[in-house]
């Protein structure tokens, strides 16, 4: 929960929009390897991520049997023959491999407990990473990595982040994170760049003003009722398809929107409290949160699709908070 | 438009006339019971203890012990059940267990007890939670201030990082208590480095935070909580978990925390078990006698189970499905076995009707409920009738009948 009174985390804020900062952010890492690695990811993701070059990465989400979303990630291929999955929680991932693996000869493992990571966001993050790292940054690609070094210990950096802004993720043995933490905190100390403490400013704050979602936000929708349908390929086979083909025919029944609350805070507001339209329920609400660069108490709902066009007004929760439904994205 | 082929089918507790009590509405009965249950407990505490320093000591410090008792295994253990805890509610690896996850773990028993509020603040350093309302607000300072015990212990065994050590790394305040009359309870915990804070002892946790607190203003705060709102609780990291699952889990663990627990330090201030159990049987035929003295209790009682005026009010039958719709509201499965104008006869298996969490029975609850249900009986019904509880076999029998006790309570 924030307020906008609080200076500490508007601070932090301001930082990443219009500086850097740093923290640590370990979302899990799934490691996939084997012959049929590509293929099986090819089967289980609604990306096309066959043919993705070494050393690049893909966004994707990951469907149920009913065309749901389970997962959103980023799918990197680190080293040939080897994947990166970043997802919010490993654990769910493997289950979820281990009952649709079938005959693909894969193996796959939760190496979070391996590799610590860390986010260096911001307009002037570039300027950080150059010098942190011992190769230059400026030329990487979204989700283009780059083995290299940093305070003498090798590092993979990952131009990408969750804070909609320029930004990097700095990949190390877990035995090399003190260390690695030392180094950025020295080269963001040269660009003013603090370190982040409050978790809701990285994970929710920033991501949300520039309409990014956790995976619990998108539970049970389609793709393309969570705008990610340009992820989706229809033109190859996927886990998930038919029903999302059948979804997709039926037209969208849910729409996942933006809000944003009327009131002065939202304490009242929990995840899924009940939208209301003229006093009947029409959806339900996600997480709210503060968003110091557009200072709005905003969050994200699912909504009826056709009962709710982007403007409509209504109310949340138990107390009836006031709030209009917009586009999922504020900056 | 075709004709709905039935009505739609709601989960509730049917009393012994057919009446459907809902699932929400017995959920916040089943809740009350336990906290009335341990209201009455702590009264007992208070009679065997006339020292509020010595006996809040006594059962904040056992509180934190039991609570602790994760950490009493071996070293895997302690991680085991971390890890356990972050599978379950899908916490991932970037929450630093020594800093937050005591919010956490406390966030989604305060809401399955319906004690709804909100995490106010929640960083490496600092974590504030509020709550507007308190089922347990009945049972007095005492439980106020052990319930910090509590939470140190959830700080405690989430640092976690050296075996049995508790090591105590934040300050936590309760620094308002509904049981004392305040508005809200807001408990906050601050790291100690952080802040140079002082190591508490267990009457030192009801002082003010170190940080400014955030007061929710009136017309934002809530009833009651998210699985009474929306039917489920939805944690920080989207782990959903139905109004079902907490009612299943609070109608275990409520007696758990709230009347098992402090128990253990109860009984020992105690001369003998034999004087323990002569006060609890009094403050608990006083209860039940007091919660039928008024004619509206009477009338609100019929109203609420449904009983037809064809069953006056001197018949044991009203007194039967009132226990009868407090077993069904507390989950506690039974049979009847007899349900007439010539008495009540309920069947419940003893292990379940003690052992409403299977490892922590608590005898007491036959004790206490046999002495609350008579006094109950004679001003619900009439002195005429009484409540007893018997073995019979593997079960309990509990019988409204007629009894002539020349030295009755």
């Amino acid at each position: 929960m924030l307020f906008k009174e609080d200076e500490v985390a508007r601070a932090e804020a301001k930082a990443v929009r219009e500086n850097a900062a740093w923290y640590r952010w370990t979302h899990d890492l799934v490691e996939v390897t084997g012959p049929d690695a590509e293929r099986f990811l090819d089967w289980m993701l609604v990306n096309t991520i066959a043919g993705t070059a070494v050393g690049r990465g893909k966004y994707t989400t990951m469907l149920d049997e009913d065309g749901g979303i389970i997962d959103d990630l980023v799918v990197f291929h680190k080293d040939a023959g080897t994947w990166w999955l970043s997802t919010l929680y490993g654990p769910h991932m493997v289950r979820w491999f281990d009952a649709h693996k079938g005959d693909y000869d894969v193996a796959y493992c939760d190496i979070t407990q391996s590799w610590d990571m860390y986010a260096v966001q911001g307009p002037n993050s570039a300027q950080v990473m150059n010098d942190l790292v011992a190769n230059p940054v400026d030329e990487l690609k979204r989700f283009q990595l780059l083995e290299t070094q940093a305070a003498g210990v090798p590092v993979v950096v990952d131009r990408g982040g969750f804070t909609g802004e320029l930004g990097y993720e700095v990949y190390c043995a877990r035995e090399d994170s003190p260390a690695i933490a030392a180094a950025i905190d020295e080269a963001a100390g040269k660009h003013g760049a603090p370190r982040l403490k409050t978790l809701e400013v990285y994970v929710r704050s920033l991501p949300m003003e520039k309409g990014m979602a956790l995976r619990q936000d998108y539970k049970g929708l389609t793709p393309f009722e969570a705008n990610l349908g340009w992820s989706v390929h229809m033109d190859k086979e996927f886990f998930g398809k038919e029903a999302l083909a059948a979804a997709q025919e039926a037209g969208a029944k849910r729409a996942f929107v933006g809000v944003e609350i009327e009131r002065e805070s939202y304490e009242d507001i929990a995840q899924n409290e009940i939208v209301r339209k003229r006093g009947i329920p029409v959806g339900i609400c996600r997480q709210m949160i503060y968003g110091y660069t557009v200072d709005k108490n905003i969050g994200f709902a699912i909504v009826d699709a056709k009962k709710c066009p982007l403007g409509t007004r209504v109310t949340i929760g138990p107390n009836d908070s006031p709030a209009t439904l917009v586009e999922a994205k504020w900056c | 438009m075709a004709l709905l082929q039935h009505v739609d089918t709601h989960r509730g507790v049917q009393t012994a006339f057919g009446k459907i009590i809902p699932e929400k509405e017995a959920y916040s009965y089943c809740l009350r019971t336990i906290a009335a249950f341990s209201a009455n407990i702590f009264q007992v505490m208070r009679i065997l203890n006339d020292d509020w320093e010595d006996r809040t000591t006594q059962i904040t410090e056992i509180a934190n012990m039991m609570n602790c008792a994760a950490c009493a295994g071996g070293e895997d253990q302690l991680f085991q059940y971390l890890d356990a805890f972050y599978d379950e509610w899908n916490i991932p690896e970037l929450v630093k267990r020594a800093a937050w996850i005591g919010a956490i773990w406390g966030d989604y028993g305060d809401e399955a007890e319906d004690m709804a509020g909100r995490v106010i603040q929640f960083t490496e350093d600092r974590v504030e939670k509020e709550l507007d309302t308190c089922p347990w607000d009945i049972v007095g300072s005492e439980m106020c201030n052990m319930t910090t015990g509590m939470f140190t212990a959830n700080f405690d065994i989430a640092a976690g990082g050296e075996h049995g050590e508790i090591t105590n790394d934040v300050q936590l305040n309760m620094c308002e208590a509904r049981g004392c009359g305040n508005p809200h309870c807001r408990v906050v915990a601050e790291r100690r480095d952080t802040f140079g804070l002082e190591k508490q002892g267990w009457l030192d946790h009801r002082g003010a935070a170190h940080n400014p607190v955030h007061d929710t203003p009136p017309e934002r705060r809530v009833q009651h909580g998210q699985g009474l709102r929306n039917g489920q609780y939805t944690n920080a990291f989207g782990e959903e978990n139905s109004l079902e699952w907490q009612y299943n889990w609070v109608a275990q663990m409520g007696w758990v925390w709230s009347i098992s627990f402090p128990l253990i330090a109860i009984r020992d201030m105690a001369e003998d078990d034999d004087e323990f159990e002569r006060i609890l049987k009094i403050v608990f035929a006083t209860a039940g006698k007091n919660s039928f003295i008024d004619p509206f209790a009477r009338e609100g009682l019929r109203n609420w189970l449904d009983i037809p005026r064809s069953i006056g009010d001197n018949d044991p039958r009203v007194m039967g499905a009132y226990i009868g719709a407090m077993l069904g509201c507390q989950l506690v499965p039974f049979e009847w076995e007899a349900f007439d104008g010539e008495g009540v006869e309920i069947r419940v298996d003893q292990e379940t009707f003690t052992g409403r969490f299977e490892m922590a029975p608590l005898d007491e609850i036959t004790l206490g409920y046999e002495a609350q249900w008579n006094g109950a009986c004679h001003t619900l019904v009439s002195p005429e009738w009484s409540v007893w509880i018997e073995e019979d076999d593997d079960d309990f029998v509990i019988t409204v009948g007629r009894k002539i006790d020349d030295r009755a309570l």
